[in-house]
């Protein structure tokens, strides 16, 4: 897995690529504590390049998201691939997050 | 390839095992012809209750193996994790809120009630010292 920050004018843009697993998911949760801790009000997730997420991924979106909207803050993801897409779905998450088409769709 | 086809795999409990059982399952896709989805899905039902094992069912720091039986026939998978760790009864928990909003969503509970979901059938034995999970899923 590979998580890389960009700022942009309306906040910063995270891309992740690869897995998101029980091995290595609190790689994902440092790379997000850490835009807490820079004080970002609004993430834009690129779900592109993000190929497989279990349980233990899941759980981190919900904590970014709940923290999000303690702030008032904003998360949007975007480009998710079908397979993630019907994980959220199954798991309620499409419902509670903000999901985009396109990168353009979401800014 | 044959109709019916069987395959063991065992791993101890450790996290890093995890990245074994994907290189696992990429061979089985290639010998069995087993379609991207289809691969997609065991991989999370296998890492979901693969974790729970290697994280709650034994005392920190003693090893202990788990094996993964994998059949194809007639069109159905099926996968039987047997381990020796404390009686646990996944299909005895109960299912998560998904119409919570996310202030109410508690953190976790998700593994479980995703096999569930993924599977058509998941069943529970505790035989001896095993506990043995069997789950089923047309393809």
């Amino acid at each position: 897995m590979n998580v890389t920050n960009q700022s942009i004018e309306q906040g910063t843009l995270v891309t992740i690529d690869g897995r998101i697993d029980t091995t290595n998911y609190t790689e994902f949760e440092q790379a997000m504590n850490q835009l807490f801790n820079d004080n970002v009000k609004a993430i834009y997730l690129d779900c592109s390049g993000l190929t497989y997420i279990s349980s233990s991924g899941l759980r981190v979106f919900l904590t970014v998201q709940k923290k999000m909207m303690s702030i008032g803050g904003k998360f949007l993801l975007f480009a998710m691939q079908p397979t993630i897409k019907e994980i959220f779905d199954i798991s309620g998450f499409s419902s509670i997050f903000s999901i985009f088409e396109t990168k353009e769709e979401a800014l | 390839m044959e109709n019916n086809v069987n395959k063991t795999f065992i791993i101890r409990n450790e996290v890093e095992e995890l990245n074994r059982v994907v290189a696992f399952l990429e061979q089985l896709a290639e010998e069995w012809q087993l379609p991207a989805n289809t691969i997609h899905s065991i991989h999370l039902v296998l890492e979901e209750a693969l974790s729970n094992v290697i994280l709650y069912a034994y005392e920190k720091g003693s090893t202990h193996e788990i094996r993964i039986d994998v059949n194809y026939t007639d069109h159905q998978l099926g996968i039987t994790i047997t381990d020796t760790g404390r009686p646990f009864d996944p299909t005895q928990q109960k299912e998560p809120d998904i119409h919570l909003p996310a202030e109410e969503r508690p953190i976790g509970g998700l593994g479980i009630f995703l096999i569930r979901k993924i599977m058509d059938e998941v069943s529970y034995l505790r035989s001896g010292q095993e506990n043995i999970l069997r789950m089923t899923k047309k393809i």
